[in-house]
């Protein structure tokens, strides 16, 4: 066993220790999901299709995106929390690479959100709202192709913001401003069909869409093989520009690094 | 060339200086006031392999921050450090599985989870091989009598117990350098003598290389020859620990107990304290000799008991942190 898997099975296990506070945390993603099933549901007032969008694909997305969201969270204070006790000493006093710690656990976190977290979700979610069911195989496989860029996106975006806590130290508000970021520009909360269609140009190109609306998009089967090219290479664009500024401010933060308390 | 090589290396950080109170809050968020403290300056030192060497001085004198940087997790400012043929900052990861930290103040082991979980995680992490591992999990939870806990969870160690688990886990992988950190601290009397015993073996038998901080003087006496004093982030002292006696010890002292009252003489150079009628003090410098200031008193004298007292390392180092080091 590598000391990756040693962590990400540690934390799989560790996951399991707090019964009451998994149980509430399937409760909010349902709950959030129903609110904005109904708000949606009152908008649509009766009518099949509001611009040509129907309410079973805007269903479908909260669903994805929701779903999605509950997989990847990343652990936005892995480092802050560390630097801000000092505990980060001991890290860097481990023989491996903290990046790759940090992606070990996400991914130990992650396997745990998909079966215990995003299965039961999506189970209530298609006995009582019902969801649409993939293109085509094909249009699946992609599918799930990209949302594993997505999450690289979010990785990435998670990955930088924390890395300014060598400097700031306490970062929460950053880490919010962030997440108001990810959860409007990205059609988890409006879904970007509904954006103007200048706004959802600028949008595409963006990190945001590209972390849970591409990923739907290619599921509804909206975008040409062609198109889903071109947002996949726009997923790796990201993926790669984000992380070298990250990689960057990890590099100069090091040496900036103050370890606190003695 | 030492093992470990320490040259000319400083270190600043920049703190933030708080006025208090509201009034205070409000004036730092407009103009926030920092100040540069420099927390190592200029310190230069070698170690040879195998040494055990103590590295003292008071609270705040830069020995924790001259750890992080020997120990690979601070950059230096200016200056230069190798060990072991390793720049610990620029090579870390290559580096630090060769090295053992223990941080008094700081567990290393899952808060959570039995002791011998973490140790089987750091196993992993260290990919130390099957057969030395054994051999070390065998050899250490018997020499530091961790057999009684070690399937319990951390959380529930006593200071002591957690201490003893702490060091055996940085030692795990067979370091060629290992950093104590204040590993006594808050530890009884008998955990202390404990862990002293372990590292004296340690080093005499494996020829670890070790750096040692701490607070308690008889920690130092009973495990380092050689001990670095920092104070106000520079090197005071670097020598042996009975060099410092020679050095800075003023006065030594001899109590003695007479068999009745009695009147004393005064001896040239000498300076008598009366404790009481029978109980004299002799406080003495370097020029008197310690055999003529004894058969003095015993011949003149009928003596029941004398004892004599080494100044103890504690007020001389008192001393030395005072500010009287300069020499």
């Amino acid at each position: 066993m590598t000391a990756y898997t040693a962590y990400a099975k540690k934390v799989f296990l560790g996951r399991s220790a707090y019964r009451f506070d998994h149980l509430m945390s399937i409760l909010s993603t349902v709950l959030q999901f129903f609110i904005f099933y109904e708000i949606y549901r009152a908008l649509y007032g009766g009518e099949d299709k509001v611009d040509g969008i129907t309410m079973s694909m805007v269903t479908t997305n909260f669903v994805l995106s929701l779903g999605l969201g509950t997989i990847f969270s990343p652990d936005d204070y892995f480092l802050p929390n560390k630097i801000w006790d000092g505990s980060i000493s001991t890290e860097l006093l481990r023989p491996i690479s903290f990046k790759g710690r940090m992606i070990a656990e996400n991914v130990g976190n992650s396997a745990f959100n998909i079966i215990f977290k995003f299965i039961p979700v999506l189970i209530i979610a298609v006995l009582t709202t019902g969801v649409q069911a993939p293109a085509d195989a094909p249009h699946f496989l992609l599918f799930l192709i990209s949302a594993v860029l997505g999450y690289g996106v979010l990785w990435t975006i998670s990955f930088a913001v924390q890395m300014t806590a060598f400097w700031l130290v306490n970062i929460w508000s950053l880490i919010t401003i962030k997440n108001v970021f990810v959860n409007v520009l990205s059609g988890s909360m409006i879904p970007l069909w509904f954006m103007p269609e200048w706004m959802q140009g600028v949008l595409d190109l963006t990190p945001f869409a590209s972390i849970y609306f591409t990923p739907v998009q290619i599921y509804l089967g909206q975008l040409s093989y062609g198109g889903i090219a071109v947002k996949c290479a726009i997923q790796i664009v990201w993926t790669v520009l984000i992380y070298l500024i990250g990689d960057l401010l990890w590099r100069k933060g090091q040496r900036k690094l103050v370890v606190q308390g003695g | 060339m030492g093992f470990i090589e320490v040259k000319n290396v400083s270190k600043t950080f920049r703190v933030s200086r708080r006025r208090s109170g509201i009034p205070g809050m409000l004036a730092n968020l407009v103009a926030p006031k920092y100040e540069k403290r420099e927390a190592v300056k200029d310190i230069s030192f070698s170690i040879g392999q195998g040494e055990m060497v103590g590295f003292i001085g008071p609270n705040g004198a830069g020995k924790s921050t001259t750890i992080k940087m020997l120990s690979g997790i601070l950059f230096p400012d200016s200056g230069e450090i190798t060990c072991s043929g390793v720049i610990p900052y620029k090579q870390r990861k290559s580096y630090v599985g060769r090295i053992g930290v223990v941080f008094g103040q700081k567990s290393q082991l899952q808060w959570d989870l039995p002791v011998i979980d973490s140790f089987e995680l750091l196993k992993a992490i260290y990919r130390i091989p099957d057969d030395v591992y054994k051999k070390n999990l065998v050899r250490f939870t018997e020499m530091l009598d961790m057999s009684g806990f070690i399937d319990q969870p951390v959380r529930q160690l006593s200071l002591g117990q957690r201490m003893r688990s702490d060091i055996a886990a940085a030692l795990l992988h067979s370091p060629e350098i290992v950093f104590f950190d204040e590993p006594t601290i808050g530890v009884d009397v008998v955990g202390k003598e404990a862990i002293r015993t372990f590292i004296r073996e340690l080093n005499a038998k494996d020829n670890v290389t070790m750096i040692f901080t701490t607070h308690d003087m008889q920690d130092i006496e009973k495990t380092c020859k050689r001990v670095i004093i920092i104070d106000k982030g520079s090197k005071v002292y670097d020598g042996s620990l009975s060099d410092i006696r020679e050095r800075y010890s003023s006065s030594r002292s001899l109590e003695v107990e007479f068999m009745t009252d009695t009147e004393t003489v005064p001896v040239a150079g000498v300076e008598t304290e009366v404790i009481d009628a029978r109980h004299k003090r002799f406080i003495f410098g370097k020029d008197v000799h310690i055999n003529d200031l004894m058969s003095l008193l015993l011949q003149n004298y009928s003596v029941r008991d004398i004892n004599i007292s080494e100044p103890d390392i504690e007020s001389i180092i008192r001393k030395i942190y005072g500010g009287e080091g300069a020499a």
